[in-house]
C-alpha cells in the first residue's frame, strides 16, 4: 500500500483551496519524528496487519521553531488518515463535519458514506486514543459508516478501527 | 457575500467554504476570540445555502441542516436557531434520527455555556450570553463573506 501525501489534493478535490496545508503539516509531523519520505509504516485496521509507504515532499523542519506544536500533529494526522482511507477503499472528503456530529470529516466512495474521527500521537501507546475515538465516533448519529484512526507518528503506525 | 453570488454557488464549493469555514471558526472558539461569533455566523450561512440546495433525507441534507442549528446557536443567534429548527423538523423527511440531532443541539449548547460561563450558569444568567454574543456580530466586521448582503 501506497500513502502517497503529496497527491493528497488531487485524490480529495474537496481540499483544493483549503488554506490548511495538510501535505506540508503530514512531513513536518513525520520529519519531526525523525523520519524520511519515504518511510515504512505498520496499519493495524480493525485487528489486520499490514504495512504501506508513505511518501511526502521533505520540508525544511526549520519552520517547525514557529509553528504550533499541536496543531501539526492534528493537521498532519488529518493528512495521514485522509490518505489512508482513500487508499484502502476509495473514500474523497465530501466535507468537515462540526464536533457536535462527534467525527471530523465526511467522506463518500461508491458504496457509501463515512464518518471520520482522527487524532494522532508524538509518542506513548496509541491505542488508548484509539479507544477514545472509537468511543467518541461510536456516538455520530448519522447513519453513514464510521471509522476511529490514530496516527503514530513516532513509530510510524496507522491504527484504524471501527467502534 | 452578496446573496446572488452565494445562490451561485455550487455544492462542491460550499462543502470547501463550510470545511474552512468550520475550522476557523473552532480554533477561534477554542482560543476564547470574540471574532469566534461571527466565524460561526460565516459558517451559517453556508450551512444555510447547503440545506436549501440538499433534501432532507440525504446525509448531506441533514448534516447540512444540523449544522445550520449548531451554527446559529454558536453564534449566539438562538432565536434563529429556533426559526431553523422548526423550518427543518417541519420537513417531514428529515429522518428520526436528526431530528434528534436538532433538538439535542439546544442542550448541547446549554451545556456547552454552562462549562464555559460556571458562574453565570450558578446564578442563572446564561440568557444574557445572547445579548453579549450578538453585540459581538455587529460591526466591525472581520470576516465580510459572514453576511449575505
Amino acid at each position: 500500500m501506497r500513502i502517497a501525501l503529496q497527491d493528497l489534493v488531487s485524490i480529495h478535490p474537496a481540499l483544493r483551496g483549503h488554506p490548511i496545508e495538510f501535505t506540508k503539516s503530514g512531513g513536518f509531523a513525520l520529519q519531526r519524528a525523525g523520519h524520511a519520505s519515504p518511510a515504512s509504516a505498520e496499519i493495524e485496521h480493525d485487528g489486520a496487519l499490514k504495512t504501506a509507504e508513505v511518501e511526502w515532499t521533505m520540508e525544511d523542519i526549520a519552520l517547525l521553531n514557529v509553528l504550533d506544536k499541536h496543531r501539526v500533529t492534528e493537521d498532519g494526522a488529518e493528512a495521514v488518515a485522509l490518505a489512508y482511507v482513500n487508499s484502502d477503499a476509495g473514500w474523497k472528503v465530501k466535507r468537515r463535519l462540526q464536533r457536535g456530529e462527534c467525527a471530523d470529516w465526511l467522506l463518500r466512495n461508491e458504496t457509501g458514506w463515512l464518518a471520520l474521527e482522527v487524532s494522532g500521537t508524538i509518542v506513548g501507546n496509541p491505542r488508548a486514543r484509539l479507544e477514545e475515538k472509537k468511543t467518541q465516533v461510536s456516538r455520530c448519529s448519522l447513519a453513514v459508516d464510521r471509522l476511529a484512526v490514530v496516527v503514530a507518528f513516532d513509530k510510524p503506525a496507522v491504527l484504524a478501527a471501527r467502534p | 457575500m452578496k446573496e446572488n453570488e452565494l445562490r451561485a454557488t455550487t455544492e462542491d464549493e460550499l462543502d470547501a467554504f463550510v470545511s474552512i469555514a468550520i475550522r476557523r471558526a473552532e480554533i477561534l472558539n477554542d482560543s476564547g476570540s470574540a471574532s469566534a461569533c461571527e466565524a460561526w455566523q460565516e459558517v451559517l450561512l453556508y450551512e444555510e445555502r447547503l440545506a436549501k440546495i440538499t433534501q432532507p433525507a440525504e446525509i448531506a441534507g441533514g448534516v447540512a441542516r444540523v449544522g445550520a442549528v449548531r451554527a446559529a446557536l454558536a453564534s449566539g443567534q438562538r432565536g434563529e436557531a429556533k426559526r431553523l429548527a422548526t423550518e427543518y423538523l417541519a420537513e417531514e423527511l428529515l429522518p428520526p434520527e436528526r431530528r434528534a440531532a436538532i433538538n439535542r443541539a439546544f442542550d448541547e449548547d446549554q451545556d456547552y455555556l454552562a462549562r464555559r460561563f460556571p458562574a453565570l450558569a450558578r446564578r442563572g444568567r446564561l440568557a444574557e450570553l445572547d445579548l453579549w454574543r450578538s453585540e459581538a456580530l455587529a460591526p466591525p466586521r472581520v470576516f465580510p463573506w459572514a453576511w449575505a448582503v
